[in-house]
């Protein structure tokens, strides 16, 4: 009997030990506080909301332009983010050049910035009186200002450093004599990047693009700014739930809910499927 | 024809400085402790180190000459090359990682992997071509590796310690399998390592790379034979004596003479092979002409054989069996004999 119960509690013991490590209990209480604090807003939004209206706010016509709308530009100002901060990650991550602290802190210094004042200070360079915006709509007849480029202009400015910081760290990261080896092998510089770098560096890449998406898609001040706030053209969807908000809080809740939506949904597919959330990365 | 290389690669506090030549046909092993720039030897043949000085040229064409300003990149060096680590590509299956050169060079990706596909085949690997490195063993990650470097059909195959990453369990299956395969291709080899016993089993010639430079080169019976440096004689298992020969037999720069038989004067080495040693707690009436005293300051077994180092005028490295250090009780700062006869010194000229 005494036998059998020490086995059983040896049996107990070495499952403790086996199990996960025991955090420092003031740790757990501020961890938990820490997700209650992201919990709560949620959990508010969900109980004001007018579930019984959901059909007719989704089915207004300004709900749809503004979601369309922000979905459009958001994925543009990624696609510019890709286009243009992989380069640039590339050369902050390999270039040797003076200055180039400078330039990092340059580049990503929007992300550090006040929104509002990233609008202010593209208004100010490219609005029609300002100084490249004047010659764009002279010599080219381009205007930015208060324009869809414009919303797409905004995002990309404030979300691109959030791209280029993340591949920048990959491309660090990665050991390059595996390019190396792709050298040997006879690939030319760009082959070598567009066949190994880049797919090297996918998780990353994948990561920084959902991070620039993400801010792109929630991007307000430098909007509103920069762009202004007209339905169907500059009118995002955070625009749209600001200024609902004023009007109709009902709607505003529900865009809002809309908007946490898609963001979730985007999320939790790429968590499993790059991000490796759980899994082994990469 | 064949690869001449003369290397001077100067990188912080570190010069390479090593001149070689390999036909086609041959394997040469590199054979040098970590550090001794093997690596960055490799590197400079293959074009991912452009050299400082010196000049390397392949069946007569220069790739790599500072002086007129010639330098071939790696992409279009006819080099192959089996990194220490293999460096697969994670992304890309077994088979894709032999395609890629083939790919590289403008082949089709059908014909690409048909092509990697044989290679694969020769290196007994046709079943695990969908398989990621990841999967790999190590052994069969060295295959890959290889199977890459050679489908660019290149005239020069380097593989930097193809046997380091490999437990000892399946390293001497790998050697053999390595070294068959090394048979069938018939350009430059050059082979890097840090062990004598993968030089031996897999090279015709060795060159040995000692802090920065060639300390000696030559098949591996002549190195055996006449090492020229103590780091050389060490590798190749043996005692080196460094002197000059006169009327009283070899002289040491310390002051020690030593019997041998020698048909000429002047500079000289003499090499004592471990096992011509004999060891003894007093001296004994022996017909040896030399004997030396001094206390062990080592004692290494190996396997039922035990190398006792001998700090006398001399340092010695004496050879004798477990039985026998464990009769005479031999423990480290025990003073002792070591015997030898003079016969048994091989003299040679400096």
């Amino acid at each position: 009997m005494t036998g059998t119960a020490a086995a059983e509690r040896g049996a107990a013991a070495r499952h403790r030990r086996v199990g996960r490590e025991r955090l420092p209990v003031p740790a757990l209480v501020l961890a938990w506080l820490a997700v209650a604090f992201f919990a709560l807003p949620f959990i508010g939004l969900l109980w004001r909301a007018p579930w019984g209206a959901v059909g007719t706010v989704i089915g207004r016509d300004s709900v749809r332009t503004a979601l369309w709308l922000s979905i459009r530009t958001s994925l543009t100002a990624t696609a510019v983010s890709i286009a243009l901060g992989v380069p640039l990650a590339w050369m902050l991550a390999r270039g040797e050049f003076a200055g180039r602290g400078a330039v990092r802190a340059l580049c990503t210094l929007s992300m550090v910035l006040p929104p509002v004042v990233a609008g202010v200070a593209l208004f100010a360079s490219f609005g029609r009186r300002g100084l490249f915006g004047r010659y764009l709509d002279e010599w080219f007849g381009v205007r930015l200002p208060f324009t869809t480029a414009g919303v797409v202009m905004a995002q990309a400015f404030v979300s691109m450093p959030f791209l280029v910081l993340t591949v920048e760290a990959a491309l660090r990261q990665l050991d390059r004599r595996v390019e190396d080896a792709a050298r040997t092998l006879g690939g030319s510089r760009w082959y070598v990047f567009s066949r190994v770098t880049l797919p090297t560096i996918r998780p990353a890449l994948v990561a920084g693009a959902v991070l620039a998406w993400a801010r792109a898609l929630g991007e307000f001040g430098a909007t509103i700014t920069f762009a202004g706030n007209f339905p169907g053209t500059t009118q995002t969807m955070p625009l749209a739930t600001y200024l609902a908000l004023e009007t109709d809080p009902d709607e505003a809740i529900m865009i809002a809910l809309l908007l946490i939506a898609v963001s979730f949904t985007v999320l939790v597919a790429l968590r499993d499927r790059w991000l490796g959330g759980g899994r082994q990365a990469g | 024809m064949g690869l001449q290389a003369h290397v001077t690669v100067r990188r912080d506090g570190f010069q390479l400085d090593a001149e070689l030549g390999v036909e086609a046909g041959e394997v040469l092993a590199v054979l040098g402790p970590n550090g001794s720039g093997k690596t960055t030897l490799l590197r400079a043949i293959a074009g991912l180190a452009p050299i400082d000085a010196g000049r390397i040229a392949l069946d007569g064409t220069v790739l790599d000459d500072p002086a007129t300003d010639v330098f071939v990149p790696p992409e279009r060096r006819p080099v192959g090359i089996v990194f220490q680590d293999y460096l697969l590509f994670e992304h890309l299956s077994a088979l894709d990682n032999v395609a890629f050169g083939l790919r590289a060079a403008g082949v089709d990706r059908a014909a690409a992997r048909r092509r990697a596909a044989e290679w694969l085949a020769r290196v007994g690997l046709t079943e695990r071509g969908r398989a990621r490195p990841a999967a790999l063993s190590g052994g069969e990650a060295q295959r890959v590796a290889l199977a890459r470097a050679l489908a660019i059909d290149p005239r020069v195959l380097l593989l930097d310690e193809p046997l380091a990453a490999l437990d000892v369990g399946t390293r001497r299956q790998v050697r053999r399998d390595l070294r068959r395969h090394l048979e069938g291709f018939e350009g430059v080899r050059i082979l890097v390592t840090h062990d004598p016993v993968d030089a031996y089993a897999l090279a015709d010639r060795v060159a040995i790379l000692d802090r920065g430079r060639v300390a000696q080169i030559g098949t591996i019976a002549e190195i055996t034979a006449h090492p020229r440096s103590r780091y050389v004689a060490e590798l190749v298992g043996t005692n080196l004596i460094t002197g000059t020969i006169g009327d009283d037999g070899l002289v040491t720069s310390a002051g020690a003479t030593v019997a041998v038989l020698a048909d000429f004067t002047g500079p000289a080495f003499a090499i004592v092979r471990p096992q011509s040693i004999t060891v003894s707690r007093t001296a004994a009436d022996t017909s040896a002409r030399n004997t030396f005293v001094g206390a062990i300051d080592d004692i290494d077994r190996i396997g039922d054989r035990v190398r006792v180092g001998i700090d006398a005028p001399i340092h010695l490295t004496a050879e004798i069996t477990a039985a026998a250090l464990d009769t005479l009780g031999l423990r480290p700062g025990d003073t002792v004999c070591a015997a030898v006869k003079a016969t048994d010194i091989h003299t040679y000229p400096q």
